[in-house]
């Protein structure tokens, strides 16, 4: 027991280090997996809020669609910050990057917009980009906070 | 419905603005979280929370000028604005798993955009 608290010390010494051993669990991955659904129907919920937005405070108060919108990607960041704990940048936000397909096929089902082949590879292109600068940020704490 | 060229700019712009916020929070956590009189002189740490606000707040009246399936994937450019805000401000390198990063995301946007 001793010996197991002296390595758990070790580890929060070094926070850099255990980042790069610490396997990312399961869990983590579901809850990233969720949350991205959740932002991503938020992303939804604003631009159905954007339609009938003034900017006035009652204004905002009374566009249901927006307030719904911003409590699910306040409930969305919440659950970001909670999975981070059991799990590497650099895995979860490839997954975090899956938000722009739920966008993409939600567009189409709940705001009637199109895709094409084009729309397709783009969004494509961008999860590869965001895996990557994720993955070069591996050694560095920089992943952490690009959003 | 086309996407207007205001509205793709003011995400643009509002993804630029959005990414300083990162940029001020990790200097903030560099700073005792857990000290009251410490938290309340935390400037960077307000003002990241509020340049992220910030960025968040444009979205959405851009959203008025376009599809969200066109203008949604321009946020990735906030990876790009933090990559390279993190090198100028933290200190922190460019390698070429970054570059390549911010070369697809590039190519990745401007596919969108020839869709839209």
């Amino acid at each position: 027991m001793k010996h197991y608290q002296f390595l758990k010390i070790n580890k929060y010494k070094n926070s850099n280090l255990s980042n790069l051993q610490m396997a990312t669990k399961p869990w983590s991955i579901l809850l990233v997996l969720f949350t991205t659904l959740l932002t991503s129907s938020a992303q939804i919920l604003y631009k159905l809020g954007s339609n009938t937005l003034t900017f006035s405070f009652a204004g905002i108060l009374k566009n249901y669609y927006f307030i719904f919108g911003l409590i699910l990607y306040t409930i969305g960041g919440i659950l970001i910050i909670i999975s981070f704990r059991g799990g590497e940048v650099s895995v979860l936000y490839p997954i975090i990057a899956m938000s722009y397909i739920w966008v993409s096929f939600m567009s189409q089902v709940y705001l009637e917009e199109t895709m094409n082949i084009f729309k397709w590879i783009g969004v494509l292109a961008i999860i590869l980009g965001i895996t990557s600068i994720s993955f070069g940020s591996k050694n560095s704490a920089s992943g952490a906070y690009a959003k | 419905m086309t996407t207007k060229l205001w509205a793709v700019g003011l995400v643009i712009l509002a993804t630029l603005i959005g990414a300083f916020g990162p940029i001020l929070l990790k200097k903030a956590s560099a700073k005792k979280l857990f000290k009251i009189s410490s938290l309340i002189k935390n400037y960077h740490l307000f003002g990241g929370v509020a340049l992220y606000a910030i960025g968040t707040i444009l979205f959405i009246p851009a959203l008025k000028g376009g599809d969200l399936s066109v203008l949604y994937p321009f946020v990735a450019l906030s990876y790009i604005w933090v990559s390279l805000l993190s090198v100028k401000f933290l200190g922190e390198k460019m390698n070429k798993f970054k570059w390549l990063g911010i070369g697809l995301i590039m190519i990745g946007v401007t596919l969108i955009g020839i869709g839209s």
